[in-house]
């Protein structure tokens, strides 16, 4: 925005917009895009034209659609035009002449509700169903979030490309399916006599302004729907599959769940629109929903923004009045031109059907030279100040912490027992009958070379990887195998060796999305936002900022800051404030100091005991022994996935099969 | 005697991550030089940084006298520096002299080449009565076997090797460290990595230590082998600042 | 002719499009080997190289299907076309990579395939614009032979598939098997860091396998045209899904799965056509497609595809 303000000339209209407070700049740019859209069909009485932006509505409705299942899941669905066939053939035949079966009995009670109407026809009654469009625009929905799912679910498991071509199966086999059951769909030749919507008695009929206002009703009501789902819980849980997947399950996020709804909810939006193109059309043929509109809708929202609300809409609209005027306009410059200069192929050129090559090079040229599309879903951010750019290293740890999960420090049994673990890759055998137990309160450290099976035992406990046999008991209660979101549920947060945050998520979020187990708003709560719902957001901010607050100011300055963008050290800092944002009892710490100079590995040791003071029982894994020394009471070190010592810090480093096992046998005793 | 290899003050990064802080190394030719350090040491960025799929940001790298800045994996390897890499990495569903021929991919075919390879099967005689076989079904030893005898194929003056003895049983683990020591012999410089200390210094002629990056220790294999200081820098005591 | 007889003659007619979208689907296989890419663009550059071939046969003097040669003039002919098509198509399948895909070489994530899917379209429209969406009659100097065994009725132009589709399929075994640079594609594909660590040009490697397989493409579109007597603006939609499931099939990445998968899905058309209707085939073809992904993704004869790193 204020890159706009200063190119604008000294005018008083740039006086004007400066004077407008900041945080009131989104709102009078709303009101300003509402009056120009309620007005438009005033001002411009056109019929044709305002049909062309009633076109225009229905796609930036798909383009919202699809950015939820493409822009902030990040599924790539190819087939999302099965869904917009869908909404639009429910309604179709719910009310039109197509389908007519023969009366009976069944059909007294929804021809009491005024659903469908009894016909006499020579050969006998027949039904005919006029359900309204306006209660058939929710229940599309519903229909089309039905196949969503169905669609959906098989793709849970499959890779990203994998995933896409599944889509584009069923993308393909829904209209085909639709042309050759003619039965019920009429074929190839469209269904007929569609009915108009009505409203209290006014037919809609053939005028475009009816449907215009509806459709701006109806892309209101989504961008709203996206804008909210965006900024919730369920959109960040969302944006975390989209980022690391795995790293979402184990910070809580339940991906089938979420993957399901996210195609639920995008299938939704393309069957209430599907409803209404149908209706404005009043027929609809099979060609208007295949794999060429899949990628319209997927051109518009690359072109605008992937996972940008304002940018997918900006998208198709922008690419909508590029189809429908000004190519045409264009092709009519060309025209004269070519009449001016007598070359005869510019006389004649049509660009307006070129508009599929348009798309194509749009594709294609983005993605080269700016795949983050025109608008982009990500903001920038103010520059830190000198003071906030440096941090010293300090020592003591944190002296409080925010709610985490209170913890009986010393109670009796262990936390988390670990019995006879075995895990095999294949022929390879990473962790052969491990035990280990880990009592509450204390901090447990595991070490051992390269290899030995530190982090598969990580991921064995965290449900990453199943294991082969084996027993692991959290609090009695028997895990292995368990999904990883059930284990953070339950109390067992981690870090990964390699740090897995969410790189285009900023700091803020991905401790944020560390509470996702905690919170309780579903998808309902994020668009009603009613009070609680309003409260817990805000709530769980407060805790999230606090957590990064212990930190000094290393992270709280660059809260809104991508996590790619900070260092390494601060990576691994917030990556241990996202584990405790989800109130572990238990923190598996996965060579938290890597990487880090001695002043920052001792303040972080300092920070992990004075975690385990506050109640939070830790296992680490570590290479540094002078750290694990100073923070552990008991160490386990495993070689070749097989534990060969277990004791305090000073025997076990000076036990002899510990030394061999790092330094390595010698000839002598090979 | 003149370095074959040599590291100048070398740093390399990984995004934001130093990994290499100024590290100096020398290899003189005909030297079995040994590369030690626990874990994420720098030892495998060593090795990379040689090879060239890591670029140093500062520093030089000189081999024969010449630094390497900007020169592409496949001339190194025509100039005479061949990789046994990390976990043997053949390609599995190519058979053993596949393999074999794919170390002398830059090499033309020809009398040489087949001196070379006979010179493979006097080496690892078990490799020759598996020579159609898909190098995939091999065991972890014989792979290693396959692995060396690749490198070999190119002729190469410096052979890097990285964690040989890793995966191996102990019999292979010997039978591989007595190959180095006859590959030595024939006037192949070694530079190798390796995790196992004991059995490294047994072999070689010189060895450095790493430790987050730095070296920490260098010298003569036989002294290092009496010092209480490796043991201190494999379990990750803070030796160095 | 018995129910025996029309089935029989349907498996004949499979084999024979089996064998065109096994070239299809070998070109497709060999560049997601290295790269695991799913290149939507192949298809499309299969349509195009069915135009430039239907040219290059004008080019001779050719057009329709009443100037019949034979012979030495045939085979003239027919090699005169084949090498420009298959060398039209090369060279257009390295434009495509050098141009959309190189620089694209790093990013994670679907990026290149969306990439393709826009070429692909540039490819079809430009088509569509240039030559009308009219079907074009392909010009034809095969004579047409019938000889007749038992029921089955078979044609020169189905023994002309077979035997090109056999030559160049032998040819890109050898190639693989017995050449530097075959070798160093198939190394690559299996691990592209040690195969660099040997010291081969990967990005020859890539340029040589979208080379080969837009070739392999080329000749299937020539195929294609020969024996249908048309090509248009859409067929590569419509054989371009028959070859990609092929491949899928087969196992995406292997070579021999490629050719076994042709062969099914040429069967499973012809058969399927048969025995069901017409009409349904594309769904058939889709359903197996999606199941096979689902179910069983190495396909028949694939391995656990490497997660790309």
């Amino acid at each position: 925005m204020s890159s706009i303000i200063s190119t604008l000339p000294r005018l008083w209209t740039r006086r004007l917009l400066t004077r407008i407070p900041v945080h009131l700049r989104t709102r009078c740019g709303v009101s300003l895009i509402t009056a120009a859209a309620l007005l438009f069909p005033l001002i411009n009485a056109n019929d044709a034209d305002i049909d062309a932006a009633a076109n225009a509505l229905a796609f930036a409705a798909l383009a919202l659609g699809l950015n939820i299942v493409v822009g902030f899941a990040g599924l790539l669905d190819l087939g999302y035009a099965a869904f917009f066939a869908i909404g639009a053939y429910a309604y179709g035949i719910a009310s039109s002449w197509q389908v007519q079966p023969e009366w009976s009995s069944f059909w007294e009670p929804f021809r009491w509700l005024d659903l469908v109407a009894r016909y006499h026809l020579p050969t006998g009654d027949v039904v005919h169903f006029q359900v309204s469009f306006w209660l058939m625009l929710p229940i599309a929905a519903v229909i089309a979030a039905f196949f969503g799912v169905l669609f959906g679910a098989p793709t849970l498991r499959l890779k990203g490309d994998y995933l896409a071509i599944v889509t584009l199966g069923f993308g393909e086999i829904v209209p085909i399916v639709a042309r050759n059951t003619p039965s019920i769909t009429n074929g190839a030749m469209g269904l007929n006599g569609v009915a108009a919507p009505q409203l209290f008695g006014y037919d809609f009929g053939v005028n475009a302004t009816p449907y215009y206002y509806v459709g701006v009703a109806l892309v209101a009501f989504l961008i709203l729907t996206s804008l909210r789902l965006k900024d919730s819980r369920i959109g960040r849980a969302w944006m975390a599959i989209r980022e690391d997947e795995t790293a979402a399950a184990a910070m809580g996020v339940d991906r089938i769940r979420f993957k399901l709804l996210a195609f639920a909810i995008g299938a939704a939006f393309a069957g209430a629109t599907g409803t209404f193109y149908v209706a404005k059309l009043q027929t609809a043929t099979p060609e208007m929903f295949m794999f060429p509109v899949s990628v319209m809708v997927l051109v518009m929202i690359v072109f605008g923004g992937i996972g940008s609300v304002w940018g997918v809409v900006v998208g198709a609209l922008s690419l909508q009045v590029l189809q429908s005027w000004f190519l045409e306009d264009l092709s009519g410059w060309l025209h004269s031109l070519g009449r001016l200069v007598h070359i005869d192929w510019l006389q004649h050129v049509e660009l307006a059907s070129s508009i599929e090559l348009i798309f194509g090079l749009i594709l294609v040229f983005m993605m080269l030279f700016r795949r983050e599309g025109l608008m982009p879903a990500t903001r920038r951010t103010a520059a830190l100040t000198l003071d906030e750019q440096t941090a010293q290293a300090g020592r003591g740890g944190f002296d409080r912490l925010p709610a985490l999960a209170a913890a009986n420090p010393r109670a009796a049994g262990p936390l988390l027992e670990i019995s006879d673990l075995t895990v095999r890759f294949g022929g390879l055998v990473a962790l052969r009958s491990v035990e280990l137990n880990v009592p509450a309160g204390t901090v447990v450290a595991v070490i051992g070379p390269n290899g030995s099976g530190k982090s598969t035992l990580f991921n064995a406990v965290t449900g990453l990887v199943a294991p082969d046999r084996g027993n692991i008991l959290f609090s009695g209660e028997a895990i292995a195998r368990s999904r990883p979101h059930a284990v953070l549920e339950r109390g067992i947060a981690r870090t990964f060796q390699n740090i897995r945050l969410f790189p285009n998520l900023t700091v803020l979020e991905n401790v944020m999305i560390g509470m996702h187990a905690r919170l309780d708003t579903g998808a309902v709560g994020a668009l009603l936002r009613l009070p609680a719902n309003r409260r817990e957001e805000a709530t769980a901010r407060e805790q999230a900022l606090a957590i990064l607050s212990l930190f000094g100011n290393r992270l709280l300055p660059r809260a809104d800051h991508l996590a790619a963008s900070l260092s390494y050290a601060n990576r691994r800092r917030t990556e241990i404030a996202r584990a405790l944002a989800s109130q572990p009892k238990v923190l598996l710490l996965d060579e938290p100091t890597a990487g880090m100079n001695p002043a920052e590995t001792l303040e972080l040791a300092d920070q992990i005991q004075s975690l385990n003071r506050h109640g939070l029982t830790i296992l680490l894994i570590e290479h540094k022994l002078d750290v694990v020394a100073m923070l552990a009471e008991k160490v386990v070190v495993l070689d070749h996935g097989e534990k060969i010592a277990e004791g305090s810090p000073a025997a076990v480093r000076r036990d002899e099969e510990v030394i061999r096992a790092y330094l390595g046998r010698s000839a002598a005793c090979a | 005697m003149p370095d074959l290899l040599e590291f100048r003050t070398v740093d390399t990064h990984y995004g934001d991550l130093h990994m290499l802080k100024s590290v100096d190394y020398r290899i003189a030719e005909g030297e079995i030089v040994c590369l030690l350090g626990g874990n994420a040491s720098g030892k495998s960025t060593t090795m990379k940084a040689v090879m060239g799929s890591v670029v140093p940001t500062s520093g030089d790298i000189r081999y024969e006298g010449r630094s390497l800045n900007g020169v592409s994996t496949a001339e190194r390897v025509r100039r005479g520096i061949a990789p046994v890499l990390e976990a043997r990495r053949l390609f599995p569903r190519m058979t053993v002299y596949e393999n074999l021929e794919m170390g002398a991919y830059t090499r033309p075919r020809g009398p040489e080449f087949d001196e070379d390879l006979a010179r493979v099967f006097v080496l690892f005689p078990r490799v020759e009565e598996r020579l159609n076989q898909l190098a995939g079904t091999l065991s972890g030893g014989e792979q290693q076997m396959v692995a060396i005898g690749r490198a070999l194929m190119a002729r190469p003056r410096l052979l890097c090797m990285d964690e040989p003895s890793m995966g191996l049983s102990p019999a292979y683990v010997e039978q591989v460290f007595d190959i180095i020591r006859e590959i030595n012999r024939q006037g192949v410089t070694i530079f190798m990595v390796e995790q196992n200390a004991n059995m490294a210094l047994e072999i070689a002629d010189r060895a450095y230590v790493l430790q987050t990056g730095q070296v920490v220790l260098s010298g003569p294999a036989a002294e290092l082998r009496q010092t209480e200081l490796i043991r201190h820098a494999y379990l990750g005591e803070l030796t160095a600042t | 002719m018995s129910d025996y007889g029309v089935l029989l003659q349907q498996v004949v007619n499979g084999l024979s499009l089996g064998a065109m979208y096994a070239l299809l689907a070998l070109g497709f296989t060999l560049v997601y080997g290295i790269l695991e890419l799913i290149n939507f663009a192949h298809f499309n550059v299969f349509m195009v190289s069915s135009f430039v071939g239907m040219w290059a046969l004008e080019l001779l003097g050719i057009s329709g299907q009443g100037r019949v040669l034979t012979g030495l003039a045939l085979a003239g002919a027919l090699l005169f076309a084949f090498a420009v098509t298959m060398l039209a198509a090369g060279v257009l399948g390295v434009a495509i990579e050098r141009l959309s895909l190189r620089p694209l070489r790093g990013v994670r994530g679907t990026a290149a395939m969306i990439t393709t899917i826009g070429v692909s379209y540039i490819l079809f429209n430009v088509i569509l614009l240039t030559v009308g969406a009219g079907s074009q009659n392909y010009p034809n100097p095969l004579p047409v032979v019938r000889w007749q065994l038992g029921e089955v009725t078979l044609e020169l132009r189905e023994l002309l598939i077979w035997a090109v589709a056999l030559v160049l399929m032998l040819a890109l075994h050898l190639f693989v098997s017995r050449t530097r640079l075959g070798k160093a594609m198939r190394a690559t594909a299996q691990d592209a860091e040690a195969a660099r660590m040997m010291g081969v040009d990967v990005d020859r490697v890539i340029v040589a396998a979208f080379f080969l397989g837009s070739a392999l493409a080329g000749a299937a579109a020539l195929i294609f045209g020969l024996y249908y007597n048309y090509t248009s603006f859409i067929v590569g939609y419509t054989a371009g899904l028959r070859a990609f499931t092929a491949a899928v099939l087969g196992g995406i990445g292997s070579i021999p799965g490629a050719m076994l998968g042709g062969l099914l899905i040429g069967l499973i058309e012809t058969l399927g056509g048969q025995l069901i209707a017409v009409r349904w085939t594309d769904v058939i073809i889709f359903s197996i497609l999606v199941l096979v992904l689902v179910f069983v993704p190495t396909g028949l004869l694939g391995r656990a595809t490497p997660t790309k790193s």
